[in-house]
């Protein structure tokens, strides 16, 4: 019954305020809201800080400063990458997560507290949020663009993180506070988390004291290796292209390869390892110069970041993924490469090699740091074949077929 | 041997030059009084110095003054798979040849068309082939495969109207960098990527639908075999040093989608190449014309029909290579090794392939043995590696060569395919335009690294999904009537993995803790561990529990196969596998080299409990 009636308010009410709003609200006066009138009647517009909520949610306007409002990291990339060939570019090709309000996010099913749905509006793709719910890129061409989808947009089914397995929201850790203050989170792993010492790995002290938690309980992470935008001054040319049409239709989005597995590492601004990700190894083709004998793919930046995949897991790789594995900290040994990148004119010799690349809110580690960490001192063996033992001790010689 | 050789040719050397004049006096006279044809195509290349006249081969009428009236006869022009024309053409005088095409699997396409029927609706007890002609089976039994066109399902449409195009029986045009001639041709007389002929015959110059060139091409090159074998495993691809991985269609080339386009509006990437293709060698040097061209009797599968391994030319753990010395005059080592830079002589010593029959371009000579380029004449000399520590490992006796040496692999995960019955779509075997059109999504590629198991042979192999398909039927009123449905494989709805040579070999092989220590290899797909827990984090769409990527799960301890490995006797490796190669970690962070001798018997691992390891291990 109580549910009933509920339902019939929000109902009434979201025929009658433009924003459908949750109980608390229902009791108000609607002035004490809408204060202004005119082309300031949304209470909740960044164009005049929220005014209207704001008089009570004192000082999550502060939000509208902060990364999600100013997006300054983003514009100064693309400043210094597509900038310097389309003044127009962070226009065309960026607009779609521009925070215009409170609702933005607060809209869903009534004024209510952001779902992990609300956040993904904008924190999906290739940024992390989508990650959190198993979802990770698919190749661009439409070959790959198939399958389970959310908004239109389809994604590769990946594990999720345990938290949001738990039911837990983004809020959980990002909490309306922390963001209106311009931090990153309100809780980071150990505010809830103690590393037992009954994981083998928690009682090597530089684990500990070196790594980001989720230097190694991130379980995968999205990759996306050579960012190409193609700008298209006329429509016939994007024939060829079988390429999903993204914000802008004068560009097309592609890549030259998407990962998804364990990611890369390197140091972080806390001096910490911590997984990083190419963003962006950009190129940049116009398509009606290259047609002209111009330029074509130029590589207008070869940057890592640093970061936290949201695919936390109990588990880990194994140790050897690190300490026996150059290629994950870019010091991929010739004899190992893949991918030919000089002869496809790409202008690095290959991703997973440090040189002509840099990390934007970090480093790479160092080779001489590497090989320390590679060498296998008595107590790495030691505690090598300790896990390992302790694993096969485990393992039954039967399987099921 | 050389005095021997001249000896030869002084005697033969005489009627041979006779014969040859007489044939050019005669072909000239009938061509300046009697011919058109060459009125007509004038500058047209000769085939090659052996074969004569046009109408030998071609037919037609080359008195008449007329185009119409001349070219009324022609073989097989009135059919649109050329049949007709090669039975005419070449059978007359390559009878040997022609007889064991009709057997070879290029043009049979049984098992294209057998595994087809796997992954859909399974095998109905019965045979099929392209056109259903009779055979003779490896046995030598006759017996009497059915059309496909009388294999009235799915499995037989989707032959008929997709995988039929390469079949080397029928002309496959239109299609950039795939398009071929049809019987001998689709070989021999080589498309250019646009399929036009490009010679000195300038009424024929630019025309679609011919040979690049009239010049017969006795010895096939690399991008002939690539115009079928760039699909499904890729093989022409990856040896080249081709991925045409996530198709991003980048980087471009001059405006265009690039680097290198090929079919379907795929662009091609570079990948380091197969070390076979770096040393300069081609498709066909390995390739024996048994495998390529078969050997007169039928096969259900190529693996079956290929002749060839690689321990033929590189030996064996305990084996080195066979060879046998050319006797006879009718050697097959002799009579295919015509058109090469150093024909073969009596008293060579030549390699034989897996199935005791002779290389015609490998032979053993000043205790080394050699492989002869066939088109370029270069020799390379093969490593022997029998005996060596590395690959005397005890536990390794199982592997391929190409486990370890295998630098890619290509494994494309997840094939959806779907039936439109509201559409039409062209049988390329019947020749006419029926309802129901076929079309394919895909969910990832990949390259490395890649999962092994057991193959045919009892050895462990890479293998690749084979197929994962995941099928949806739409009605002609748009209901769907299957929805990505997972077809039965022996008796279970699962997805499937094939044992499979990815044709992209390294020098170097993978590394003993890149292998072992990576639960990837084993067929976990992209994984995390946890207790005794190995979780695969790239997850199927239809079922949560199980890694899209991968063929094993590992639950508290327990090893679990979800995915069939094809071919008889093939499966995923067991726990009690899973188990002892994982168990090789407990020795390798100390003896990491394959040279170590204590690979040269079976590892024991109480051997970490003896007092020498306690001390090492605890620091000492």
């Amino acid at each position: 019954m109580r549910w009933m009636i509920l339902c019939i308010v929000s109902f009434c009410l979201a025929n009658s305020v433009s924003a459908a709003a949750t109980a608390t609200h229902v009791g108000m006066a609607c002035a004490s809201c809408h204060r202004q009138g005119g082309s300031e009647s949304d209470p909740a517009a960044r164009s005049h800080r929220a005014g209207g909520c704001v008089s009570c949610h004192q000082g999550h306007e502060r939000i509208f400063d902060h990364a999600m409002g100013q997006r300054s990291g983003e514009k100064e990339f693309v400043q210094r990458s597509y900038g310097r060939f389309d003044s127009g570019f962070w226009e065309k090709n960026c607009n779609s997560c521009h925070l215009k309000g409170c609702l933005d996010c607060h809209s869903d099913g009534g004024m209510s507290t952001p779902s992990v749905a609300a956040c993904q509006r904008c924190h999906n793709g290739y940024y992390t949020g989508w990650d959190y719910s198993g979802r990770a890129p698919r190749e661009d061409n439409i070959r790959y663009q198939r399958g389970i989808a959310v908004n239109g947009a389809p994604f590769l089914k990946m594990l999720p993180d345990v938290h949001y397995s738990a039911g837990m929201t983004c809020g959980a850790c990002h909490s309306m506070k922390s963001l209106a203050e311009g931090k990153k989170s309100s809780h980071g792993c150990l505010d809830c988390h103690k590393p037992s010492p009954k994981v083998l790995e928690h009682r090597i002290p530089a684990h500990l004291q070196r790594l980001e938690c989720y230097a190694c309980h991130s379980a995968w992470a999205p990759q996306e290796y050579g960012t190409f935008f193609l700008r298209f001054r006329d429509q016939r040319d994007k024939d060829d292209f079988d390429l999903t049409q993204g914000a802008s239709v004068e560009y097309l989005r592609s890549a030259y390869l998407k990962k998804q597995d364990a990611p890369p590492l390197g140091i972080n601004s806390r001096g910490k390892v911590s997984p990083i990700r190419p963003m962006f190894i950009a190129y940049y083709t116009d398509i009606m110069t290259a047609k002209n004998n111009g330029p074509e793919n130029t590589l207008l930046a070869a940057e890592w970041r640093a970061y936290f995949p949201h695919t936390v897991q109990r588990g880990s790789v194994t140790c050897e993924a690190c300490h026996d594995n150059p290629t994950r900290f870019l010091m991929e040994p010739e004899s190992r490469r893949i991918y030919n990148l000089q002869k496809d004119g790409m202008g690095l010799e290959s991703f997973w090699s440090q040189r002509g690349q840099r990390v934007s809110n970090g480093s790479f580690m160092d080779a001489a740091r590497y090989l320390r960490m590679s060498s296998k001192s008595p107590a790495y063996t030691k505690a090598y074949i300790t896990k390992w033992k302790t694993f096969l001790n485990r393992v039954e010689n039967s399987s099921q077929n | 041997m050389q005095i021997v050789t001249i000896r030869h040719s002084k005697i033969n050397i005489v009627p041979l030059l006779l014969i040859c004049l007489l044939i050019c006096l005669s072909g000239c006279q009938t061509r300046s009084k009697q011919s058109s044809c060459v009125r007509c195509h004038k500058g047209i290349e000769h085939v090659s110095k052996t074969h004569g006249d046009c109408t030998i081969c071609h037919g037609g009428m080359p008195r008449e003054e007329l185009k119409e009236n001349a070219h009324k006869g022609l073989f097989g022009s009135a059919n649109p798979e050329y049949i007709g024309r090669w039975e005419n053409g070449c059978a007359p005088c390559h009878r040997y040849q022609f007889e064991r095409m009709k057997s070879n699997l290029m043009y049979t396409a049984a098992g294209m068309i057998r595994n087809t029927q796997l992954t859909w609706e399974g095998e109905d007890g019965n045979s099929y082939t392209t056109h259903g002609e009779k055979q003779f089976d490896a046995s030598g039994k006759h017996f009497s495969p059915k059309p496909v066109a009388e294999l009235d399902n799915l499995s037989g449409e989707l032959y008929r109207k997709f995988c039929a195009r390469c079949h080397v029986g029928a002309e496959t045009s239109g299609v950039y960098a795939a398009s071929h001639a049809s019987g001998c041709a689709a070989c021999h007389f080589p498309w250019n990527n646009e399929g036009t002929y490009e010679g000195n015959d300038k009424t024929m110059k630019g025309k679609a639908g011919h040979s690049a060139s009239h010049a017969m091409t006795p010895l096939p090159d690399t991008q002939v075999c690539s115009r079928c074998h760039n699909r499904s495993g890729r093989i022409a691809f990856s040896y080249q040093g081709l991925y045409d991985g996530n198709n991003g269609l980048v980087p471009t080339r001059n405006g265009e989608a690039g680097p290198v386009m090929t079919s379907g509006a795929r662009n091609l990437t570079h990948i380091t190449p197969d070390v076979h293709f770096a040393a300069g060698m081609t498709c066909i040097d390995c390739h024996t014309s048994r495998d390529v061209m078969g050997d007169g009797f039928a096969y259900r599968n190529m693996y079956l029909q290929t002749e060839i391994s690689c321990e033929d030319c590189h030996g064996g753990a305990a084996d080195v290579p066979r060879y046998r010395e050319i006797i006879r005059e009718n050697d097959e080592a002799l009579r295919e090794s015509r058109s090469y830079k150093q024909p073969n002589t009596y008293g060579m010593r030549m390699i034989q392939t897996a199935k005791g029959r002779p290389y015609s371009n490998v032979f053993f000579r000043d205790n080394i043995i050699w492989l002869q380029g066939k088109q370029s004449g270069k020799l390379h000399r093969s490593k022997v590696i029998t005996g060596t520590p590395e690959h005397t490992i005890v536990g390794h006796g199982r592997l391929e060569c190409y486990a370890c040496h295998s630098r890619t692999s290509v494994q494309c995960y997840g094939c959806h395919t779907r039936y439109d019955k509201s559409k039409t779509g062209m049988d390329f075997i019947k020749g006419v335009e029926t309802p129901g059109a076929f079309s394919e999504t895909e969910d990832y590629r990949m390259l490395y690294p890649f999962p092994l198991a057991l193959n045919q042979r009892g050895r462990i192999s890479p293998v690749t999904p084979g197929c994962q398909t995941f099928i949806t039927v739409a009605e002609a009123d748009g209901s769907q009537s299957k929805t990505e449905y997972v077809s039965k494989f022996k008796g279970a709805q699962q997805l499937r993995f094939a044992p499979f040579y990815s044709h992209n070999t390294g020098k170097k092989a993978i590394g003993c803790a890149e292998c072992h220590g990576n639960p990837d290899f084993l067929g976990f797909g992209q994984h995390i561990m946890e207790g005794n827990t190995i979780t695969g984090t790239l997850i199927c769409e239809r079922s949560d529990s199980k890694p899209l990527d991968g063929f094993l799960t590992m639950k508290n301890g327990r090893v679990n196969a979800y995915s069939a490995i094809t071919r008889e006797n093939s499966r995923p490796l067991n726990g009690i596998e899973v188990k002892r190669t994982l168990s090789v970690n407990l020795c390798l962070p100390c003896h990491d080299k394959a040279r170590d001798p204590i690979y040269r018997k079976g590892i024991n691992l109480r051997a970490l409990d003896d007092t020498l390891h306690r001390q090492l291990l605890s620091g000492q």
